[in-house]
């Protein structure tokens, strides 16, 4: 069959304002995660067993679950418990956040963990309080270490943010499906929506190779 | 919260998604079969110096990795009946999405750990007279795999997680009938809660076992 | 009362025993190398000596004071202010990645002296024009190479002018050709007057440095001399045996 790209430019302010949404949503939950998970990282390393094992039960729970039954829960089942109405808007961010968050945690605490301990004995041999260990030699070093890893997971939730299509929040995904269906040439759209996805998805993970190489010539002194 | 609690139709309920979980593991084993063989295969090829062969693949894998595992699927569902003209189910479909995409994500876990197997092992190859076949079937692929243990099942329950997207194109999976069934019988909490709880008992078992594995290589290549 | 002391040291892990009632003194003008075949716990002695492991039995004292008081149960009893007048250096140098040199220099005189920020860079700066590295203090540890980490490293423990210098194999996962400036940084710091102890393979500079030898094995010190007698007139068989291998591999 013919091929016909030029009506796409009809189109195209439909489709940004699509991409907008997406980069909102996603922006706040990114957010919101990080400090969640920075919080969650913490609740894990705690010698209180019952934080320990509530936090551990959480963050094995949203990896362990696709994130598409996490969003038809929080959007169908979260209103009856709270019985509020939550915005589609509000639900979408609470549960990518609640998900970015037990990413993040994951990744704060790979980093805590990979100090090697004879960082350790310098600050005890340096004679330095507690305090300050953690502060000025074990927290710039985890955060140092973090990033690549919460750089990627900014990929990762930008790309399941398409999810949100299903509970029919207008994003691009969404935008891109719906104005597919309505004329019938859905090779056309999908694929430049396909497009639209891999122009911000592709420097994103490029940025986080680039970062990584930087980064880990700093840290491994 | 006033919401009454009823398990009678979770349990009426229970042996539909069981079907669908069925539906869900089948993907999974095959995506699996697909990812981990066409996987090694791509890494195979990036290490070729033809650009040629690395060009299309590089192409390959950028674009799998880089945009989101829904529109992959629904591209496959939409366009390949009418670019290609054939007409296979959507679970078909669905499959070769779920398998195309581990396979790219895949290669790239082949990939690192074919550059972690030390350069001293090919020269070691050449002298004991393996040629180029023989060194990657003997000498390659097991060393590859065992290193790329860990990440490969990662991959591997991660492309179980997403396979929920099929339901997204009316493969009756286990999101799929869970979806249906919390629609038909007003009772989203009860059935999609099981859902989850479904989902999460094939899931972190898996997680478990790669913690394990991963200390284990350490402690292996530590020695 | 001998400057340093250690006194029926016990060190365990788990069912393995480093030491099991180990002695040795040391004076205040002594610069002390311990050698001896690896695994011997020549390593965990200083660490030991630093507070950085937990000892199961006996004391370890500076200046006449018992600052780590081993515990059959329970944690030892360490005394912090005694501790912080002891220095190391290590194999791996473990300067802070993220900090620069200078940054590495002043952090702990900083935050657990309370020196105010331009005094702490002043004796900073005259300790590395001192060892040569003026010019590096604005670089980072990957910046460097491994002789001038291992340098950095000697100054960041001197910035807290300690009685005594604890070095760990400082010079082990060096280059041959770096490791001549950290042996001479050494040698400056001996001829200033500085007690130190220091585990090394490197015979001939142990040979150079030494005031007193101490040759350990499994645990126990074997022969204890000046470098001369040690290494040219050694009195035990394994002492001997020991040098022989030692000495046949280094050529």
């Amino acid at each position: 069959m013919a091929l016909d790209f030029a009506f796409l430019l009809d189109f195209r302010w439909v489709l940004l304002k699509g991409l907008w949404t997406t980069l909102q949503f996603v922006t706040l939950a990114l957010v919101i995660g990080l400090v969640w998970g920075f919080v969650l990282s913490l609740f894990r390393t705690s010698s209180n067993w019952v934080i320990y094992s509530l936090s551990t039960i959480y963050v094995e729970f949203f990896r362990g679950t696709p994130v598409l039954i996490q969003l038809f829960w929080i959007f169908f089942c979260l209103p009856l418990f709270l019985d509020v109405n939550l915005s589609d808007f509000t639900s979408v961010v609470i549960a990518l956040s609640l998900y970015s968050g037990a990413i993040t945690s994951e990744s704060f605490r790979a980093a805590l963990k990979s100090i090697e301990s004879s960082q350790h004995d310098a600050c005890i041999a340096l004679g330095l309080p507690p305090t300050v260990r953690t502060l000025f030699v074990i927290l710039p070093q985890a955060v140092l270490r973090a990033i690549p890893n919460l750089l990627s997971n900014v990929v990762s939730l930008f790309k399941e943010s398409a999810l949100v299509s299903a509970v029919g929040m207008a994003d691009l995904m969404y935008v891109g499906q719906n104005i597919a269906n309505n004329v019938a040439r859905p090779v056309e759209i999908l694929t430049a929506v396909a497009l639209i996805y891999f122009a911000i998805g592709f420097p994103l993970t490029r940025a986080v190779s680039f970062v990584e190489a930087r980064l880990l010539k700093v840290v491994k002194a | 919260m006033n919401y009454d609690f009823s398990w009678f139709h979770v349990e009426r309920a229970f042996p539909t998604l069981l079907e669908g979980l069925w539906v869900t593991l089948e993907l999974t084993l095959w995506a699996n079969i697909i990812g981990l063989v066409l996987g090694f295969i791509v890494a195979i090829g990036m290490m070729s110096k033809i650009k040629v062969i690395t060009w299309p693949l590089t192409l390959y894998i950028e674009f799998f990795r880089c945009t989101p595992a829904l529109i992959q699927l629904v591209w496959f569902f939409f366009c390949v009946p009418i670019l290609f003209n054939v007409w296979w189910s959507a679970q078909f479909m669905g499959l070769l999405a779920l398998g195309l995409n581990l396979a790219a994500f895949n290669s790239e876990a082949y990939r690192a750990a074919i550059q972690a197997i030390p350069e001293s092992h090919t020269d070691a190859s050449t002298a004991l007279g393996l040629n180029g076949l023989q060194r990657i079937f003997f000498v390659i692929l097991p060393q590859a795999l065992l290193l790329a243990m860990p990440v490969l099942i990662t991959n591997g329950i991660g492309i179980f997680q997403q396979s929920a997207l099929v339901a997204l194109i009316s493969v009756e999976d286990l999101m799929y009938q869970g979806r249906y069934l919390s629609s038909q019988t007003f009772r989203p909490i009860e059935t999609l809660t099981l859902v989850a709880l479904m989902y999460f008992a094939v899931s972190f078992p898996v997680s478990l076992t790669v913690t394990y594995l991963e200390r284990r290589t350490k402690r292996l290549l530590a020695t | 009362m001998a400057f340093v002391e250690i006194n029926n040291l016990i060190k365990r892990y788990g069912s393995l025993t480093i030491f099991d009632g180990f002695d040795l003194t040391m004076s205040s003008t002594d610069r002390l190398v311990l050698i001896g075949p690896s695994g011997c716990g020549k390593s965990t002695l200083l660490r030991c000596m630093m507070g950085l492991e937990d000892i199961a039995g006996g004391t370890i004292s500076l200046g006449g004071d018992p600052y780590i008081t081993g515990a059959e149960r329970g944690k030892m009893t360490l005394d912090k202010t005694v501790q912080k007048e002891v220095g190391m250096v290590f194999q791996h140098y473990t300067l802070f990645p993220h900090l620069s040199v200078l940054g590495n220099l002043c952090l702990a005189p900083m935050r657990s002296r309370g020196m105010g920020k331009s005094d702490a860079q002043d004796k900073a700066m005259e300790l590395l024009k001192r060892f040569g590295l003026g010019d590096r203090a604005k670089f980072y540890p990957s910046q460097l190479s491994g002789g001038q980490k291992q340098r950095v490293a000697i100054a960041r423990a001197l910035m807290l002018d300690p009685k005594l210098m604890l070095f760990d194999e400082v010079t082990s996962a060096l280059d041959p050709e770096l490791v001549k400036e950290v042996e001479q940084t050494m040698m400056e710091l001996a001829e200033a007057g500085m007690p130190m102890m220091i585990v090394t393979h490197d015979m001939h500079f142990a040979r150079n440095i030494a005031t007193q030898v101490v040759f350990q094995e499994r645990g126990k010190v074997i022969e204890a001399a000046a470098p001369n007698d040690l290494f040219g007139n050694p009195k035990q068989d394994r002492t001997r045996d020991f040098l022989k291998n030692v000495l046949n591999i280094e050529g």
